[in-house]
């Protein structure tokens, strides 16, 4: 066909006029993908692991962010407690697995939650995320710095969410603390870190077994005693370093705002004597560029310091007790006063969950005792943000607070710390 | 002037009239279709239903409103709520069944109107200002009227492809007239 330029020039403009405001019908598109809401309902989620901590976060599972889709374990009864924790809920039952892989290939997941024993972090986390799962994994990433390595790269690699459930990041207190004062340079010049975890009791647990014919050599267990204090073995854990300290040490590093670069120790097990490996009080000084030192206490002998973390600025100090207390004081002031930090209300019952790092608090002298404010904070709901935070990653890719690199620096930090209390020589962390 | 006896700016005004209103309605109706979904900053937003918007209606028709919000086939009017506003949307950018996409957006804009209709001339809890009888859905709906009126479809938009052969049917007949 062929046409002189009149007509060409009628053509396009009478096309132009028929599809006059095709511009805003092309725009709906862009403005949906870049500024409109994301598709989706609730983030289909399989949780692994339904101990006490599981349970924690299941409990703390908020149903318009995730949808409980599927419980596994090897212990029936921990099953069980999963499901009545359900039914309280209100929440509709869901299958049951003892095989991670089964549930993760019947059922129609988006991502999982694990907490189990450190030393199958790794191997769990990277399974699911290159099965196309999303991975919401307990505290301390990996039980070695390969399996944290591991994790961050198949992260990278899937593109999959990993976060690692530090759930201070997720605190108001701590995020309060963080951008109030020591993002404002309030404590002044940072050299000195205090890290206390102090108990008094037995972390040895006892449980009744599941039925006559459990067997956990089938798992992996040479004993039922291995399966439920793995944390008091070398070949499953590292003791309090991942259990309590990396907790505050992945804190350390978020307010010092660097990674730590050797660890030196010292402790033992002193008290309980029953055939545990990892010690019952540990000491831990965890060395950062520029002069900065954590040094970090955990021991089961006495409760009266409870557990905190005090940064000791050139003007000021900050203390962040018991996850719901926080206090902040001028340096040289006279009369030095706590000083309010605003956080969220309390929810009523919360304190009263056992979380699996809290277990052997029951004799701890000092509970109650603190003065300054922040006392009536929920300190489970900083589970309930962790879980919430996951979620939105996953849905609409929002970056989680703990991600692989942050966790993996923590980590580091805390088997260096390990290595230096068994080895009683000074760990050095490479890059 | 244009073809439609007007100048070519008060037609071009007339179709970008057109076109905001017909984004209005398409957005409205693309975001309950996009339900369940969540927010960029990563809030869940539930699944959108109209019997929320019902049940909060005011003004001397709220209960006929409030009553509708517990019928039983709720979930078909969202359905048909949600269509109907991406339907007249598209109909007034494209400029495809103009008219029929004005009636439309008249009809829905009476409705939203009576089921809020401002009486009482005082801020309303989410109403970001005071209205007493005239608000931003009847004002919006008179936009439509003269749109309607207008019958822009004949200005621009794909209902000129429809009506051209009609055109070139005519147009012989129309000299042959002279």
């Amino acid at each position: 066909m062929s046409l002189n330029p009149e007509q060409k020039e009628l053509g396009r403009r009478n096309f132009m006029r028929a599809l006059a405001g095709t511009p805003a019908l092309a725009a709906l598109g862009t403005a949906a993908l870049t500024k409109g809401p994301v598709k989706g309902g609730p983030v289909r989620l399989g949780y692994v692991g339904l101990g006490g901590q599981g349970r924690v976060l299941l409990e703390q599972t908020d149903p318009r962010y995730a949808q409980v889709v599927a419980l596994c374990d090897i212990n029936p009864l921990h099953l069980q407690k999963a499901a009545e924790s359900l039914k309280k809920a209100a929440l509709a039952p869901v299958p049951h697995y003892s095989d991670w892989k089964e549930m993760i290939q019947k059922e129609k997941l988006e991502g999982v939650v694990l907490a189990v024993p450190l030393f199958l972090h790794a191997d769990l986390a990277v399974a699911c995320m290159e099965a196309g799962l999303h991975v919401l994994c307990e505290k301390m990433m990996a039980w070695d710095p390969q399996g944290c390595r591991r994790m961050l790269e198949a992260s990278q690699k899937t593109g999959k969410v990993l976060e690692i459930g530090h759930q201070r990041y997720y605190n108001p207190i701590y995020q309060a603390a963080y951008d109030g004062i020591v993002k404002t340079g309030t404590l002044g010049e940072l050299y000195h870190a205090r890290l206390v975890w102090h108990r008094n009791g037995n972390w040895r647990r006892k449980d009744d077994l599941p039925s006559p014919d459990f067997d956990p050599k089938k798992w992996g267990y040479p004993s039922f005693d291995h399966l439920i204090n793995w944390r008091l073995y070398k070949q499953y854990s590292r003791g309090h370093m991942a259990e309590l300290a990396s907790h505050m040490v992945a804190i350390t590093n978020w307010f010092f705002g660097a990674e730590a670069e050797a660890a030196v120790g010292s402790g033992g097990v002193y008290r309980y004597k029953d055939g545990r490996e990892v010690p019952d009080h540990s000491y831990a000084t965890i060395e950062y560029p520029g002069g900065r030192t954590a040094v970090y206490t955990s021991i089961e002998s006495n409760a009266f310091d409870h557990y905190y973390e005090a940064y000791y600025g050139t003007k000021g100090t900050l203390i962040l007790r018991g996850e719901v207390e926080a206090y902040l004081f001028s340096e040289g002031e006279a009369d030095a006063k706590p000083t309010t930090v605003e956080v969220a209300p309390k929810s009523a019952g919360a304190a009263s969950q056992a979380s699996e790092s809290r277990s052997a608090d029951a004799a701890g002298s000092a509970k109650g005792v603190g003065t300054g404010t922040g006392g009536g904070v929920d300190r489970l709901a900083a589970y309930r943000y962790e879980v919430q935070g996951f979620c939105s990653a996953v849905r609409t890719g929002a970056p989680v607070k703990c991600g692989p690199k942050a966790a993996m620096a923590s980590a580091r930090a805390c088997i260096a710390g390990f290595e230096a209390i068994d080895k009683k020589q000074r760990q050095v962390l490479g890059a | 002037m244009g073809n439609s006896g007007i100048s070519r700016g008060q037609e071009a005004a007339l179709v970008v009239l057109r076109t905001l209103i017909g984004w209005h309605f398409l957005y409205e109706g693309f975001v309950k279709l996009w339900w369940p979904s969540w927010t960029r900053a990563g809030a869940p937003l539930g699944r959108w239903s109209a019997a929320g918007y019902l049940r909060a209606s005011s003004g001397p028709f709220a209960d006929a409103f409030r009553r509708l919000a517990d019928v039983s086939w709720m979930p078909w009017l969202d359905v048909l709520m949600t269509w109907s506003l991406i339907l007249v949307g598209l109909g007034l950018i494209l400029g495809l069944f103009t008219q029929l996409a004005c009636a439309g957006a008249l009809a829905l804009l009476a409705l939203f109107y009576l089921s809020f209709l401002p009486t009482h001339g005082v801020i309303e809890p989410g109403a970001e200002g005071s209205y007493l009888f005239v608000n931003k859905n009847l004002l919006e709906a008179a936009a439509v009227a003269v749109l309607l009126l207008f019958r822009t479809g004949r200005i621009a938009g794909l209902d000129l492809l429809l009506a051209r052969p009609r055109v070139a049917q005519a147009t012989p007949a129309a000299e042959a007239a002279r």
